[in-house]
């Protein structure tokens, strides 16, 4: 239990205290003594707000279309993910580092990138111009495009062993026994068991989108920036006054996505003791 | 005869599991199947349920025949050893599953569940998850789900398997009490001699895929196969049977 907390909570604790040390000036480079500055100018700015909505986007639209396709996946085939190529082709997608799969979907969405030219050798637009502008949007399309590429073969993998080992199988067959369309069955049963079981993994790998740092710096677009980049651009910064604000927003991510995952999984943990 | 097997044959890969299996059933009756492990208990039920095709052979239930009926139409209901409660409702809504589907008004829902629910004495457990019940109860919200839908037939693959001794005696005797109460035709597989004598109005005999079925239960008794000659001779060894 020491060994645990001292390799996780206790740099995690000291990172948040130094944080708010940097952040409050009373240390880091150039501090200048207690002053809470910064934090009102982070707080009363709107780029940090933008930046952490962004975030919130991204993640959210990111899990949810690869969540969608997961789920259809396996709720209309789970045993071809259990055996046969599909069984192990599935894995090989994990192999890929985020930078790879971020420069992948770069080289598809650009402008002057496959897809583009594919739709104009087509002679569905007439140039570059044409094509919509789905890397370095506003909107985060290649960012949510590379995080669904990522996720959706890990979701798949993940449904796919817990509808083995949730028996989801036998509880498909005795709902229909009882009257249930696969349809039926699908939506009563087999999802709402998939989604409940894989709540955690799902709202950890929320977080892990909303602090991913390659793939938004490969594809996003100067403004607005997810979290990850906004707060290492304010750290590299040659005016260091600005490195105060950078510590400011760690804080405040860290806060947020703790509050968050506190409060989301009492929740379900209420839900399942509920009597 | 209202349930009617004719000719029923099934092959996994080089293994035939059941051959040219024939039985009729009576509306109304429990029929208890005595089989081992491997007997094809199990697939025979599940094609009566319309979960795995015949090879060859048909079931016909009331006149009609059903091969071609798929499950969730056949209204057969088909209960596994375990409860398989569905883990993300309360015991109400595992009850009240079968009238959702069926779309009928949230009273009548209520009151049929409620009264469901009563009658299986767990009126005060209505809204507890399948993991804050015991295994009796969580047997008996699966019979509640089963019967609220008022199926043709019950199918039941050694449902008390999992239970202590104490709990599996008062299921036996709610099982019956229910089945009566609701006028079911039942298919009661077991591998215990005792609870198939002791549920079975009919006796039946599965061994390597073939099914005897008995006129009287005491041709079953008499029949050397089913192993009643040899437990009444363990019992009076011991001084304690006649």
């Amino acid at each position: 239990m020491a060994l645990f907390l001292g390799l996780t909570a206790l740099p995690l604790a000291f990172g948040i205290g130094y944080s708010l040390l940097h952040s409050t000036g009373l240390a880091g480079i150039g501090s200048e003594g207690f002053t809470l500055r910064h934090w009102g100018s982070v707080l009363t700015g709107s780029e940090f707000w933008r930046s952490l909505g962004f975030s919130c986007w991204v993640a959210a639209c990111s899990i949810g279309l690869a969540l969608g396709l997961a789920l259809a996946a396996v709720v209309r085939g789970p045993e071809r993910w259990q055996r046969g190529i599909l069984s192990w082709l599935i894995y090989l997608p994990l192999t890929l580092p985020a930078m790879v799969v971020a420069f992948l979907v770069f080289q598809t969405l650009s402008g002057a990138g496959f897809a583009s030219r594919l739709v104009y050798r087509l002679g569905l637009t007439g140039g570059i111009e044409d094509f919509p502008n789905w890397v370095n949007d506003p909107w985060g399309v290649g960012i949510i495009a590379a995080h669904v590429l990522m996720a959706t073969p890990f979701f798949i993998i993940l449904f796919s062993n817990l509808y083995q080992n949730e028996r989801l199988g036998e509880y498909a067959q005795l709902a229909a026994t009882l009257g249930a369309t696969a349809r039926q069955s699908a939506r009563r049963v087999v999802v709402p068991v998939l989604l409940r079981q894989a709540f955690p993994t799902l709202v950890l790998y929320f977080i892990f989108v909303m602090g991913s740092y390659e793939i938004p710096l490969l594809l996003g677009s100067q403004s607005p920036q997810m979290v990850s980049v906004l707060t290492i651009r304010k750290l590299q910064r040659f005016d260091l006054a600005d490195m105060p604000q950078a510590y400011v927003i760690g804080v405040l991510y860290t806060v947020f996505v703790v509050g968050a995952v506190v409060f989301l999984l009492r929740k379900k943990s209420g839900e399942r003791s509920l009597v | 005869m209202y349930l009617k097997i004719n000719h029923i044959s099934k092959t996994f890969g080089k293994e035939q599991v059941l051959q040219d299996l024939s039985f009729t059933l009576e509306a109304h009756r429990m029929l208890s199947i005595l089989g081992r492990s491997g007997s094809g208990k199990t697939t025979l039920l599940k094609i009566i349920a319309g979960l795995e095709m015949p090879d060859s052979g048909t079931v016909e239930l009331n006149g009609k025949t059903m091969n071609e009926v798929p499950a969730h139409l056949r209204n057969i209901v088909y209960l596994y050893q375990e409860p398989l409660l569905f883990p993300h409702l309360n015991a109400f809504e595992n009850v009240a599953f079968g009238l959702r589907l069926r779309k009928l008004p949230e009273t009548d829902i209520h009151q049929k569940t409620t009264e469901m629910l009563e009658s299986l004495e767990l009126g005060d457990q209505s809204k507890k998850m399948p993991g804050q019940l015991s295994g009796g109860q969580r047997q008996r919200v699966a019979f509640g789900r089963a019967l609220i839908v008022e199926p043709q037939v019950l199918l039941l693959d050694e449902p008390f398997g999992a239970l202590d001794t104490e709990t599996r005696s008062a299921m036996q005797q709610l099982l019956k009490r229910m089945v009566a109460t609701f006028k079911i035709t039942t298919l009661f597989v077991t591998h215990d001699l005792k609870e198939a004598l002791l549920m079975g109005d009919e006796m039946a005999l599965m061994q390597g895929g073939i099914l005897k079925k008995y006129e009287t239960k005491a041709a079953f008794v008499q029949d050397a196969r089913t192993g009643v000659g040899e437990e009444v001779a363990f019992w009076a060894a011991l001084g304690i049977g006649n």
